[in-house]
């Protein structure tokens, strides 16, 4: 069947040169990378796609690996940024592994890493991976497997941790995060008493968030006999959906979509002073409050507040992975090593490493903001407590149910409940779908 | 265009002719409808309508200038009427934004709106020019198949263009056209419905008398449509090229799975880079690299304005 | 596409049995096509390729066959005959997306052709000068990228920030754009702002294209500007307010930028809101299914209900027409 889609699209392809010629327009301006060609004269070309935010004042992708390629002339890397959704750079990137003209390296979220997978787009390069297992955490690196083969090296991390402003805090009597979800219950109505709010319910988030709060006591996907076992509705999902229901029942919460301006706006005026919040979220708070209890924001690991027992869950991190098609997978891993573990310039875009090879420092003006505090380290302390969470091949679709679900519940058309739900009809559809198979 | 060959008799046929269509049109240029007065009343109640559509149009651009001088807070945090600074910090506050598109655009923000004039401007003349042909073809001529190619097209239409990307990344991908300026040209200067109007205005504003005194003067059919027909479809092509030319500027789908070189993006894959990260919300900066986009358009607006008047040859025989 | 038709052609003028086409004919069946080549061969390589390549891959669906829990990282196209119409055919979320814009083009379309026409008559009436001005004004949205004016008004709609909404509750109107009965007319507005301006300048043209003389003849015959504009200027639009009624439902029912950059303020504006949102959705896998097959589905399905829609509008048109 595929090689018969093959002479379908040589036939059409055929058809079409043709039509190029007589159109007259055949071969100006090609100006076309060579990428089908990686090796030229002894030199290894690599190429590399990612959707990093190379914002102003960041340390540019380009300039990263203009580093790399100065000091190794035999592997010359070239970088280039995807301006689109992840969704949308995975599309493009499964139609190009089809015709065989994808990059080496690419940057796939762990959510999206099984997906990709199954949709025949990596490669396994599992021989290559080990010597560099040490230089990153655990927990990220087995995100980067599938089926005990690994298929690239973590980039960053999304540990799920709670950022509070301190002072307004003490202004409300409130001298500590509490650490039980019915402490933290109460504390939140008196806060919304005073027209604050130390917890926000964010809808268009939930796939990551919610997903990542529920796991933290543990996973719903796992494999059983090569079938998948899914559980949505754990005793975590449950406690999540019980602890957020009575904040939205007694109106004791935010219910701004995370990337809707009314959230920046409730950090700005006041409004909100805590939230969960990943790791990776600390430089936005910044901006998105314009100096706004600057030097009173804290970050705290999460409390027992969804029968985690001190445990926490992922949003969001990305790995690189390795393409299918890559000619050099030895020398794009040695590359990528070398990428993922440059880490105070990786720190400047915003990410929290998940390489260990050293410590990730606290730039000043995070600190700044932060009341002095270091609060890289408190991301890690997240990070090794994290739990053991698999996400399941499709699961972007569960995601995507889960947000427009959750929506429901903060209008109060619906329960959060009902994400759950929701999240376990997706799931097993998803699964069967893809033609996997699913024990019941 | 008409000057190649002018010892020709068809040349000599289509100046003639092209003199009388300018003769008839430089009558009726001043012929404005004098005589028509309006009472003060409908010209009070039109001038109102007029300005409050054009505050209606014009507002949310009003807004967009002014929140493309604001940093994200106060975006949400200022009076969304006016800056949020004096009047004296303006310049900084603007080149902050602007060097924040420029640092999010790697430094290529003007050559990506190079690369827009180039894509926009090669694709819409093309565009034009096809359309305008194939419009007056099937207007003006019998043909074998013609009802079948205009179905086939109109049916075309009804397909969502959006969706056909993927396909057309296929094909473009097979004969080695990918990541190339033809990749975006190419699709973008086809439009159906650049040919429906084209057929359309061919149809409605060319006499048939014209065509054939022009053909009794022994102009040929070549001559005839550059010299006669193309001048008479001008406010057409106008409207089919600025179509073209914005559809082209505006489009992100299609470069966005075309072109992976830097220096091939268009400078709205910028813009839309911007929005399709959730952690981006430097939207000033947004706003202010939408703004300086449309500026090409105005200008090319403001340049187009004269072949608007060009069309009132449409009635040269009967008058 | 001529290469073939050309000898097609004299093939068949040759054949005895036919009458024999006069040599007038054929010239004009040779420059007809001539004209038409270019767009023809253009249209060719970028619609009717991609198109008969959907059509073949809506009877494909993308799954794996490599066993194990994750397929064995290889999804294989299998053919599933008329399985993605059937999906697509008895999904709720689709009929319900088909609803949504037929709604929304009852409503809209008709205001926005409207509205158009109406400033284009006023523009082009004469009474005000600085024409120039208005006809720039409203054309400017127009030159907006979608995904931008978009952004910009939900910026306008939102509660916290906007001047309008705070303008509004201060004189003690209390609006929510993002409530769940106004969210469709909140999209509508953006549509009607954005291509309002564009239609007007298609009736302008159309306008211009008038001969002047028609509005001598009027004149003396005593008619006054309204009349002139109903019984010359209407009449002579008419071809283009058809065409630009057509387009403008075959582009509402694609709704797709509106409702997309809408869901950041609404997140429970779901991924198969719209038709066509639910194809790029499945074709991205963000719904399962996913994948080009049924993906294709949903578009060849929308296509044909649009086809349907068009017809149909034709017709009644004609039937108005004839009367």
């Amino acid at each position: 069947m595929v090689s018969f889609n093959k002479r379908l699209m040589a036939g059409l392809a055929a058809v079409a040169a043709l039509s190029m010629g007589l159109a007259g327009c055949g071969s100006q301006s090609n100006t076309g990378t060579s990428e089908g060609d990686s090796s030229d004269g002894g030199v290894v070309n690599i190429t590399y796609m990612h959707r990093l935010p190379d914002n102003d004042g960041m340390v540019l992708v380009n300039d990263i690996v203009a580093k790399w390629n100065k000091e190794h002339p035999d592997i010359q890397v070239k970088a280039t940024k995807f301006d689109g959704k992840a969704s949308e750079m995975i599309k493009k990137l499964e139609t190009d592994v089809k015709s065989g003209e994808a990059p080496d390296l690419a940057q796939v979220g762990y959510a999206e890493l099984p997906e990709v997978f199954t949709k025949g787009m990596l490669q396994d390069v599992t021989q290559y991976a080990e010597q560099y297992k040490n230089d990153f955490a655990s927990g990220p690196y087995s995100l980067v497997q599938v089926d005990g083969k690994a298929y690239g090296l973590p980039q960053d991390t999304g540990p799920l941790v709670y950022f509070y402003n301190k002072a307004e805090f003490e202004k409300l009597g409130i001298t500590e995060v509490p650490q039980s979800a019915s402490d933290f219950i109460a504390a939140a109505k008196k806060a919304a008493a005073a027209g604050k709010y130390i917890m926000s319910y964010q809808p268009d988030e939930a796939g990551n968030m919610i997903s990542g709060l529920a796991g933290a006591s543990g996973g719903w996907y796992k494999v059983k006999d090569n079938a998948w076992v899914v559980n949505t509705e754990t005793d975590g999902s449950k406690a999540v959906a019980d602890f957020y229901q009575q904040l939205l029942d007694a109106k004791a919460v935010t219910t701004n979509p995370r990337w809707d301006p009314t959230f920046d706006a409730s950090i700005k005026n006041g409004e909100l002073i805590g939230t969960v919040a990943a790791a990776w979220e600390a430089p936005l708070f910044m901006t998105s409050s314009g100096g706004t209890g600057s030097g009173e924001w804290q970050v705290a690991q999460l409390g027992d507040w969804f029968g985690n027992a001190g445990k926490t869950g992922p949003d969001g991190g990305s790995a690189v992975a390795v393409l299918k098609n890559s000619k050099h997978p030895k020398e794009a891993m040695e590359f990528l090593d070398w990428f993922n573990t440059q880490i105070s310039d990786l720190v400047s875009q915003g990410l929290v490493p998940a390489a260990t090879t050293e410590d990730a420092k606290t730039p000043d003006d995070w600190s700044t903001f932060f009341g002095g505090q270091d609060i890289m380290s408190e991301f890690k302390t997240a990070n090794n407590n994290m739990g053991d969470f698999t996400y399941m091949p499709g699961f972007s679709a569960v995601a995507a149910k889960m947000n427009e679900t959750a929506a429901k519940a903060s209008d109060g058309s619906g329960k959060v409940a009902d994400i759950f739900s929701e999240a376990q009809t997706t799931s097993v559809d998803t699964l069967k779908n893809l033609g996997l198979s699913v024990a019941e | 265009m008409s000057t190649v060959n002018v010892d020709s008799k068809e040349a000599r046929a289509a100046a003639r002719a092209r003199k009388k269509a300018d003769k008839i049109r430089d009558q009726h240029a001043n012929d404005l409808p004098r005589s028509m007065q309006p009472s003060a009343l409908v010209k009070t109640v039109t001038v109102v309508v007029l300005v409050a559509a054009l505050i209606y149009f014009l507002f949310p651009i009003y807004w967009a200038i002014i929140a493309s001088t604001k940093t994200p807070s106060e975006m949400t945090g200022s009076n969304g009427l006016w800056f949020a600074v004096g009047i004296t910090d303006l310049p900084g506050a603007i080149a902050k934004n602007y060097s924040t598109l420029l640092g999010w655009t790697r430094g290529q923000f003007w050559r990506w709106v190079l690369n827009s004039l180039i894509y926009s401007g090669v694709s819409a003349l093309i565009g034009t020019l096809v359309a305008v042909m194939a419009g007056y073809a099937t207007a003006k001529f019998n043909f074998r198949g013609k009802n079948i190619a205009i179905g086939v097209i109109m049916g075309c239409m009804l397909m969502p263009a959006a969706l056909l990307t993927i396909p057309q990344y296929s094909i473009f991908h097979a004969v080695h056209l990918t990541n190339t300026m033809l990749s975006i040209i190419i699709p973008c200067c086809v439009s159906p419905f650049g040919f429906f109007l084209g057929r359309v205005y061919a149809q409605t504003s060319v006499p048939n008398e014209l065509l054939e005194a022009a053909r009794i003067d022994g102009a040929s059919e070549a001559r005839i449509f550059f010299t006669i027909v193309l001048r008479i479809l001008a406010p057409a092509m106008v409207t089919i090229f600025l179509f073209l030319f914005v559809a082209t500027w505006n489009n992100f789908l299609l470069p966005l799975m075309m072109v992976s070189s830097d220096t091939l993006k268009p400078v709205t894959l910028g813009l839309y880079g911007m929005v399709s990260l959730a952690t981006f919300t430097d939207r000033g900066a947004l706003m202010m690299g939408a703004l300086l986009g449309v500026l090409p358009v105005i200008v090319l607006f403001l340049g187009l304005q004269r072949y608007w008047q060009a069309g009132l040859a449409a009635g040269a025989v009967k008058g | 596409m001529t290469a073939t038709t050309q000898p097609a052609k004299t093939g068949v003028a040759k054949r005895a049995a036919k009458p024999k086409r006069s040599d007038a004919a054929r010239r004009e069946n040779r420059t007809g096509w001539a004209f038409m080549a270019p767009f023809a061969i253009l249209f060719a390589l970028v619609f009717i390729l991609p198109i008969v390549w959907a059509i073949y891959s809506s009877f494909f669906r993308q799954v794996t066959v490599g066993g194990g829990a994750y397929g064995g990282g290889e999804l294989v196209n299998k053919f599933v005959g008329l399985q993605n119409f059937q999906y697509v055919i008895t999904s709720g979320a689709f009929w319900a997306g088909v609803g949504r814009v037929v709604i929304y083009t009852l409503i809209q379309v008709p205001i926005m052709i409207i509205a158009a026409l109406a400033l284009a008559m006023l523009v082009d009436s004469y009474i005000v000068k600085h024409i120039t001005a208005f006809r720039l004004g409203y054309f400017l949205p127009y030159a907006i990228p979608g995904v931008v004016a978009s952004i910009i008004w939900v910026y306008l709609y939102n509660g916290q920030i906007s001047p309008i909404v705070k303008g509004l509750a201060a004189l003690g109107i209390k609006v929510n754009f993002f409530a769940d009965n106004v969210v469709l007319g909140s999209m509508a507005n953006i549509t009607t702002w954005t291509f309002t301006g564009y239609n007007m300048l298609i009736f302008l043209a159309a306008l211009q294209a008038i001969p002047h003389d028609l509005y001598e003849a009027a004149r003396i015959d005593g008619a006054n500007g309204f009349q002139i504009a109903m019984k010359i200027k209407l009449p002579n639009v008419r071809a283009a307010a058809l065409l630009a009624m057509l387009l403008s439902i075959v582009g509402t029912i694609q709704l797709f930028n509106e409702p997309q950059v809408m869901t950041i303020s609404d997140p429970s504006i779901s991924k198969s809101y719209t038709p066509m949102m639910m194809a790029l959705n499945t074709s991205q896998g963000t719904l399962t299914p996913g994948g080009d097959g049924p993906a294709s589905a949903v578009a060849i399905v929308m296509a044909l209900i649009a086809g349907v829609l068009a017809v149909a509008y034709t017709l009644v048109e004609r039937k108005v027409n004839a009367e």
